[in-house]
């Protein structure tokens, strides 16, 4: 071997054949005219797109692209190429002459005259249907990613919420029990006061009179507990359960809750004004419960100096009964829990209550296929039930 | 945030009227590098990028507002407010013609006249009409968009390299031509391309020139046409230009059609 000697090197290189390097190149060579005409192809190019060589000069580069193609290459390749005169690595989708689509990736440079003029663009094409398919996976792994980001967020979100009303609850759960402990004992302190005194009494008037307090104590009692024994029907037994529906006609009814929460607070004025002429198919006592709820909250928190407004009427194939009174509004914080048990509100210290008025009092309107809403402003309170006059045709 | 640098206004020129110049999707006011320096000498030239598009402030993009050509015909109604046109001249290409229409609708002694270069009012055929593109075929490009994200990124990324053929656009280059957030670009995509102005046409009060070219595979002829037939006092003129961007392949033919017409 003489290594040094030039003309052995020579002898083993063959001459590279440009024409052939042109037309057989591992990639696509395309030659535009300045109107996007194919001025020239080579052969790779032709063959990818399954088109004999002669057939592709004369056609529209617009031809060989699908129709987002076209607008990218309108839009975006075209503009670029005149303005700096190159644009490089961008994709886009070629079709064959049989309609297939060959993503690929293009180098474009333009060949201009000494004026600045085009002469030609020339690009170069790579075939990219691996690289293209690896992109739209990274893609998709991205925007799965990003799903599953925000579904752990949404999870997040709700996990702290119901986190947040659970511990709300089992606060005013306890709550709950030291007041119905509370509430008991003062009733049945008086009781065992009342017991006490009859051993007392020197006349029969006497007697009578100790046993209306008795028996005054013991209704306050009972009346606990019927809530209480509501409320727990309510959450463990599929909703409050009604008696007996009949069609009713309600004034005499509401009048009678009116009368008796004014014999016992006759320092308060109560409004009323009912237009009740057709029966409602009801559990009556049921109404009568959840009107003594309202309007005994209405003159618990109600102003004292103004007068309570109760207003009913059938209209529209509905019963409605609003109660109204005036004072501080309720706040928006407290509007999320109003019909929630056990909720009471900002209690002052001579009210009284479990908690559960509101509870079953809209427990009472969803039994009858009705709704209780509130709405609250300066100046008025109003609480409205509505329910339909008649059963559902089933 | 001015509008001016909202959107990036650009006024050079003089002359007692002001010509406006507004670029469509894909690109930016660099569309308007061959054609608007030929009007400085006789007018005040207003150049400006649409919000999302070349030098324009992205973050003024609100897709609320910019999810109908309405919020950029405001942008557009801002702009000249800004600058107290009147009896101005509007050139809008591509989707800034119906943005054009709709400012001028609005304001209709904003622009004297306006010069739609390559317009559509609809893109998508229906029974009657042909836009020159199907439902399908639109939603095929914006999913192309939408794979062509890497493409996109690629185009975003600065083009630093020089020109060896045309050493006065070197300093240019560094910042890169029509820039556009891939993420804009294909709201504005759809937006161009769902657009419906048909409607719009017959209630332009402005006198219009409807540049068409040959062979555009973006606004055919026949849209061309259709524009120049609904718009009341419309003149057409068929340009040799092929392509959908005759401002850039055609500069000189563009100007001399706008300079016969205004």
């Amino acid at each position: 071997m003489h290594l040094s000697d030039p003309s052995h090197n020579r002898s083993i290189i063959p001459v590279e054949d440009l024409n052939d390097l042109y037309e057989n190149a591992p990639c696509g060579y395309l030659s535009l005219l300045p109107d996007a005409r194919i001025a020239k192809a080579n052969r790779t190019l032709a063959t990818w797109l399954e088109y004999e060589p002669a057939e592709l000069p004369g056609k529209l580069m617009t031809d060989l692209l699908s129709m987002a193609g076209r607008i990218f290459f309108e839009t975006h390749v075209r503009p670029l190429l005149r303005m700096q005169g190159f644009f490089n690595e961008f994709a886009i989708d070629m079709m064959t002459k049989t309609g297939n689509r060959i993503p690929v990736l293009a180098n474009a440079v333009e060949r201009r005259d000494e004026a600045g003029g085009a002469l030609f663009t020339r690009l170069t094409i790579f075939r990219a249907i691996d690289r293209r398919r690896f992109e739209r996976e990274l893609l998709n792994a991205r925007a799965a990613a990003e799903a599953a980001r925000q579904q752990s967020e949404q999870l997040r979100v709700l996990t702290e919420a119901s986190l947040k009303a659970e511990r709300e609850t089992a606060e005013l759960r306890e709550q709950f029990i030291a007041v119905l402990g509370h509430d008991l004992r003062n009733p049945l302190a008086s009781l065992s006061a009342g017991a006490r005194m009859m051993l007392k009494v020197k006349s029969p008037e006497e007697a009578v009179k100790f046993e209306a307090m008795m028996q005054n104590s013991v209704a306050r009692m009972a009346k606990l507990i019927d809530s209480v024994m509501d409320f727990a029907r309510g959450r463990l037994g599929g909703g409050l359960t009604l008696g007996e529906r009949v069609f009713q006609a309600l004034e005499p009814v509401l009048d009678q809750v009116v009368a008796e929460l004014a014999s016992a607070h006759p320092e308060r004025a109560i409004e009323t004004h009912f237009e009740l002429g057709t029966p409602v198919y009801c559990d009556a006592p049921r109404i009568a419960q959840l009107f003594s709820n309202l309007l005994g909250n209405a003159i618990s928190h109600g102003a004292p100096d103004a007068p309570i407004r109760v207003e009913g009427q059938v209209r529209n194939q509905s019963f409605q009964l609003s109660v109204a009174n005036a004072g501080q509004p309720i706040s928006e914080k407290a509007m999320e829990r109003l019909f929630q048990p056990f909720y009471r509100g900002e209690v002052r210290p001579a009210q009284q209550g479990l908690g559960l008025g509101l509870y079953i009092a809209s427990e009472i309107a969803k039994a009858h296929g009705g709704t209780l809403a509130v709405t609250s402003v300066q100046d008025e309170t109003r609480f409205t039930f509505r329910m339909p006059l008649a059963p559902p045709v089933l | 945030m001015s509008v001016a640098k909202r959107n990036n206004v650009q006024v050079r020129g003089s002359g007692p009227r002001a010509m406006v110049f507004a670029h469509g999707f894909g690109c930016d006011q660099n569309m308007w590098r061959f054609v608007a320096p030929e009007f400085e000498r006789d007018y005040r030239t207003v150049l400006f990028d649409h919000v999302g598009a070349g030098h324009s402030d992205l973050n003024a993009y609100d897709p609320v507002k910019y999810a109908s050509l309405q919020g950029y015909a405001d942008d557009l109604l801002e702009i000249g407010r800004e600058l107290r046109l009147e009896n101005a001249v509007f050139v809008g290409h591509s989707v800034s013609a119906m943005i054009g229409a709709l400012a001028s609708l609005q304001h209709p002694a904003m622009f004297e006249s306006l010069i739609m270069v390559g317009p559509s009012p609809r893109y998508i055929d229906d029974d009657t009409y042909k836009g020159g593109f199907s439902a399908q075929q639109i939603e095929e490009l914006l999913s192309f968009l939408e794979e062509n994200y890497m493409g996109w990124s690629a185009q975003m990324a600065p083009m630093i390299m020089g020109n060896p053929d045309r050493p006065e656009l070197g300093e240019e280059l560094t910042n890169s031509f029509c820039r556009t957030d891939p993420e804009i670009a294909r709201a504005f995509a759809r937006v161009t391309f769902m657009s419906d102005n048909r409607a719009d046409l017959p209630r332009v009060s402005a006198r219009t020139l409807v540049l068409q070219c040959r062979e555009d595979v973006i606004a055919c002829q026949q849209v061309g046409e259709y524009v120049h037939k609904h718009i009341p006092r419309s003149e057409l003129v068929l340009l040799n230009a092929t392509g959908h961007c005759p401002n850039l392949s055609a500069p000189d033919e563009v100007v001399a059609a706008i300079r016969a017409f205004v």
